[in-house]
């Protein structure tokens, strides 16, 4: 052993060999990661490992929403109980004229000789943990392979498109927010029926792409996606439209949109499961 | 100089400090808190190459920048890179931090913090997208702001003051 204050020289590498070395390592991984997704087994380890300490973490934030819950005046919960009543008798109008919408549909569908649409299941997730990329944004779900999620699967809240499964581990699972960077929704603009392509832009905006300069769209259109992708189902609300503007140098629009689903807000989540269907040819 | 040291750097100061730091990035954060979080990881790795480089240094780094990466679902590698930079650049200067104070101290780190996040932001530029904005520039100063926190909270504990006296 060295005594205190004695030169010692050691036969270890000096830090800027080893920083290569480690560079090296860091850029294998890299290239095996987003060339060959080698890796992928790796990542399913490590979400085994930290999915009981999510868990366990996300507990003080909901003990402190149940204490809050708790506390909440009486005046406010009757409110809210009146509005959901009138909610209520609205939707049960709509739901009777939709199932008088649905026999007629099947019935001209049987008269067409069209195929029927295949009934959708859902899952009901929970989004555990945000993640903290600024290279795409995601959220991880409390649900995964074990519930019968699988990559590519849309994922909606109550009030439109949420994103879309990319990555799936046996215990949770990883969804790419519609927001986010080329990240891509085939939708069409619900007043005049016009197809597009919308793209996430980041910071929680999307833009419809490619729209020619004569378009009928003004700001609060809203769009739905189209169907004809055949990932999401046609009619989920994805965004509306919140500027539109001529660039000087391009021959489309810039039409820049809000999402309507609260990707930042909404706690629970549906993932709507149904085989894709294949045309036949 | 081993003799107060070997208390303060003990192997379960060490551990128990990147495991909390490790459990605070696991927290449920979201909006704002979100973007200016402090790289707490990051943080606990430099602190500690900075006072037990023979303890903790390249390999730690890589290996719990995996784990950021993991957390982040980004490219595997992304922050592992850019970590070990970081234990580079406190290497390289270390003989110089130790000498000042807490404040100084953070501010000598906020350039290495920045250039570490300079390296995240290139490599997934390179391998994935490019990146949405300069808010990716943010969680540099929260970081900065606990590296200060953290140095001039353990400087109390050890009973100095907060400024040299010179």
């Amino acid at each position: 052993m060295a005594v205190p204050g004695q030169l010692t020289f050691t036969r270890r590498l000096g830090p800027t060999a080893r920083l290569l070395i480690w560079l090296l390592i860091g850029l294998g991984c890299a290239v095996l990661d987003s060339r060959y997704h080698m890796l992928d087994g790796l990542r399913s380890g490590i979400s085994l490992l930290l999915q009981p300490v999510r868990e366990t973490l996300r507990a003080p934030s909901e003990v402190a929403a149940e204490l809050g819950g708790f506390f909440t005046r009486h005046r406010l919960l009757q409110k809210e109980r009146d509005t959901l009543q009138a909610e209520r008798a609205q939707l049960l109008v709509s739901v009777n004229a939709a199932k008088e919408l649905r026999r007629e549909n099947a019935e001209l569908r049987a008269l067409l000789q069209m195929k029927t649409r295949p009934g959708q299941q859902v899952v009901h997730a929970a989004q555990m943990y945000q993640g903290h990329d600024w290279f795409a944004q995601r959220i991880t779900l409390d649900q995964g392979g074990r519930a019968g999620l699988r990559s590519g699967l849309p994922v909606v809240d109550a009030t439109g498109l949420v994103g879309q499964v990319t990555r799936v581990y046996p215990g949770s699972s990883e969804v790419t927010l519609v927001s986010s960077r080329e990240q891509l929704t085939p939708v069409f603009i619900e007043r005049t029926g016009q197809r597009g392509l919308a793209a996430g832009s980041g910071q929680s905006q999307l833009e419809l792409r490619y729209m020619p300069a004569q378009t009928d769209i003004r700001p609060g259109d809203r769009l739905l996606t189209s169907g004809i992708d055949r990932v999401y189902p046609a009619g989920i609300p994805v965004a509306r439209v919140s500027r539109v503007s001529r660039s000087q140098s391009g021959p489309y629009l810039r039409v820049e949109c809000l999402p309507l689903a609260g990707l930042d807000r909404s706690r629970a989540v549906l993932v709507l499961i149904a085989e894709p269907q294949v045309i036949p040819q | 100089m081993n003799a107060p040291n070997q208390m303060f750097g003990s192997w379960s100061h060490i551990l128990g400090s990147l495991t909390l730091a490790v459990l605070l990035e696991q927290l449920p954060w979201a909006g704002w808190a979100l973007a200016l979080r402090p790289d707490f990881v990051l943080v606990g790795v430099l602190f500690w190459t900075l006072h037990q480089p023979a303890r903790i240094g390249f390999a730690t780094a890589f290996f719990l920048g995996l784990l950021a990466d993991f957390q982040d679902g980004a490219l595997f590698g992304q922050h592992a890179i850019a970590y070990v930079i970081g234990v580079y650049l406190v290497l390289f200067l270390r003989l110089r931090l130790l000498q000042f104070d807490p404040f100084r101290q953070a501010a000598q780190l906020f350039p290495i913090l920045l250039t570490v996040q300079l390296a995240v932001l290139l490599m997934g530029w390179l391998a994935v997208n490019p990146p949405a904005g300069l808010v990716i520039l943010l969680p540099v100063f929260g970081s900065t702001v606990l590296w200060y926190l953290v140095a001039g909270f353990l400087r109390l504990w050890h009973g100095k003051g907060l400024q040299d006296r010179t």
